[in-house]
């Protein structure tokens, strides 16, 4: 499938839960509402079509203004890649753990739940692992974060 | 003869250990002799890179991809450029593009001869470690000249490269691989058929392809498992698309198929690097961008390339301004250690260190 044969097959077989972003010439790109993240993910793993079996990578985002979860797919069998996005609440940001889909997840929730402070539900292992065990200083990858050691450059402000 | 009472106890194995490759530290399980349970305790490295990257310009941003996967430095560098660049359409020169995989695909076999010789160290046999660096040596005389340095590079600048090869440069790379090449059925006759190497690695730690895919492991590794996936092949970026290479496979899934796979594609490399001397075209290295005043338009990218431990991609937000939003480094060990505990419990400590040391993980990927 080309890149755009795949967009259209997504947009028809997951109607009504996915919006396209235009992500110009790279990935496909879809914005998904949280309470459907696990049926879609489902689906993008075990249709036929699509098989997205391979996680590469989950990346949490803070743009400043809303919290976003990227996920990074690939299938092996059908050579495509695609991009889910999941914007979450700034007040009470909270996921649906994909484990269960792709074991691969593990590490990469336990690390957004660590450095962003996401709620990632049904994890079963969230616990520190990349800060110090006795971390108190909140979330380090948000951008209203600061610490008495950290060292801004206002010469390189926008 | 009543029997004796056993019990599990707890034995911590780095994060100092030798063949923990780095400052990983497992806390083990044990019965006996045999594991029972893996928890891997990471973190010691952590140098949180991402946060530091989105305080930097774009350009800053590289040197610190030296740091962030030291064995094959110029990967990590072309993996971020390479992303800035189409995140900001950066037309690169032809001759840039072909210096880039003869450094990739130079780093790749040192990284390689690196694992050949700590593999076979951890496992017991000394003399491989000599060989391997030997030959590594030659490689990285081949960046000392070209860049001026033999460990973290900056030689990848947006736009191109930051230096021109030197004119002694070619035949002497032509050398190197002259001499790998030969070297090679020494590497081989050292362990292929030894029997010491093949107690210790065949059928050790087995690893499916369904699993594999499911953890996310990538790479040699994943090859190694029976998947022919490559992203040089199945999604060719730089110049790979000209080359004429092969993808190796191996069937079994065990330390020994990981080693061999690896060997294999040293070979590749080599054939590689041979057509890309004789196709390096005449020209600029470097086409011009601002370091200060580099603005890609807002969009986000993840981009990847095949590093020689798996897939190693970076995503980067950009917000249009000079410095990027976000940086998410993917490197391919980070997956690679979560699938330890699958896969050592059950055997001995000894099979342990064999995994663990063909999985080649390193620790700043895993960490950042």
């Amino acid at each position: 499938m080309t890149r755009d044969e795949l967009k259209e097959y997504i947009a028809g077989h997951l109607e009504g839960k996915l919006k396209p972003l235009d992500s110009g010439k790279f990935n496909p790109l879809f914005e998904v509402i949280e309470s459907d993240l696990l049926t879609v993910a489902q689906v993008l793993r075990d249709d036929e079509n699509l098989k997205f079996d391979f996680l590469s990578c989950i990346s949490g985002i803070d743009t400043g203004e809303r919290f976003e979860i990227i996920y990074s797919l690939t299938s092996l069998a059908k050579n495509h890649r695609l991009e889910l996005k999941v914007v979450l609440s700034r007040e009470n940001p909270e996921v649906e753990s994909v484990q269960g889909i792709w074991p691969a997840a593990n590490w990469y929730e336990r690390e957004i739940w660590e450095l962003y402070g996401f709620d990632i539900k049904n994890h079963g292992n969230l616990t520190r692992f990349l800060l110090a065990d006795d971390w108190d200083q909140g979330y380090p990858l948000r951008k209203d974060w600061d610490a008495p050691d950290f060292v801004r450059f206002p010469e390189l402000e926008r | 003869m009543s029997k004796l009472r056993t019990e599990e106890f707890t034995v911590n194995m780095g994060p100092h250990h030798p063949s923990t490759h780095g400052v990983c530290r497992l806390i083990l399980t044990m019965d006996g002799e045999k594991v029972v349970k893996i928890e891997p305790v990471i973190g010691y490295l952590h140098r949180s890179m991402e946060k530091i990257c989105e305080n930097r310009t774009y350009a800053q941003c590289v040197p610190l991809m030296d740091r962030f996967e030291y064995v094959t430095a110029m990967s990590a560098e072309y993996v971020f450029v390479n992303a800035v660049e189409k995140l900001a359409e950066v037309e690169v020169p032809e001759r840039a593009e072909y210096l880039r995989v003869i450094m990739l695909e130079l780093n790749r076999i040192a990284s390689h001869l690196i694992f050949y010789g700590s593999t076979a160290m951890d496992i017991g046999a000394l003399t491989p470690f000599i060989y391997g660096l030997r030959e590594r040596e030659l490689i990285i005389d081949l960046f000392e000249m070209t860049c001026g340095q033999r460990l973290t590079y900056n030689y990848m600048k947006i736009g191109g490269v930051s230096h021109d090869i030197p004119k002694e440069f070619i035949p002497k790379c032509r050398e190197a691989v002259k001499i790998i090449s030969e070297k090679m059925s020494d590497y081989e006759g050292l362990l292929n058929e030894n029997p010491i190497w093949l107690a210790r690695t065949k059928n050790i730690g087995v690893l499916s392809a369904d699993k594999a895919i499911a953890y996310g492991v990538s790479g040699p590794i994943l090859r190694a498992s029976g998947v022919k996936y490559d992203i040089r092949k199945n999604e060719p970026y730089s110049i790979y698309d000209r080359l004429d290479f092969n993808i190796p496979t191996r069937p079994n899934g065990d330390c020994y198929d990981r080693y061999c796979l690896r060997l294999d594609e040293i070979r590749e490399s080599l054939k590689i690097i041979s057509q890309a001397l004789d196709g390096l075209p005449e020209g600029d290295t470097l086409k011009k961008v601002n370091p200060f005043n580099f603005r890609p338009p807002a969009g986000e990218i993840y981009s990847r390339i095949e590093n020689s431990r798996g897939e190693m991609g970076v995503y980067i937000v950009s917000d249009g301004s000079t410095k990027p939003l976000r940086v998410k480094m993917r490197g391919s060990s980070y997956n690679h250690i979560q699938i330890i505990p699958e896969l050592a419990p059950g055997g001995l400590i000894a099979d342990l260190v064999a995994i663990f040391a063909t999985f080649d993980v390193i620790m700043p990927e895993v960490d950042r």
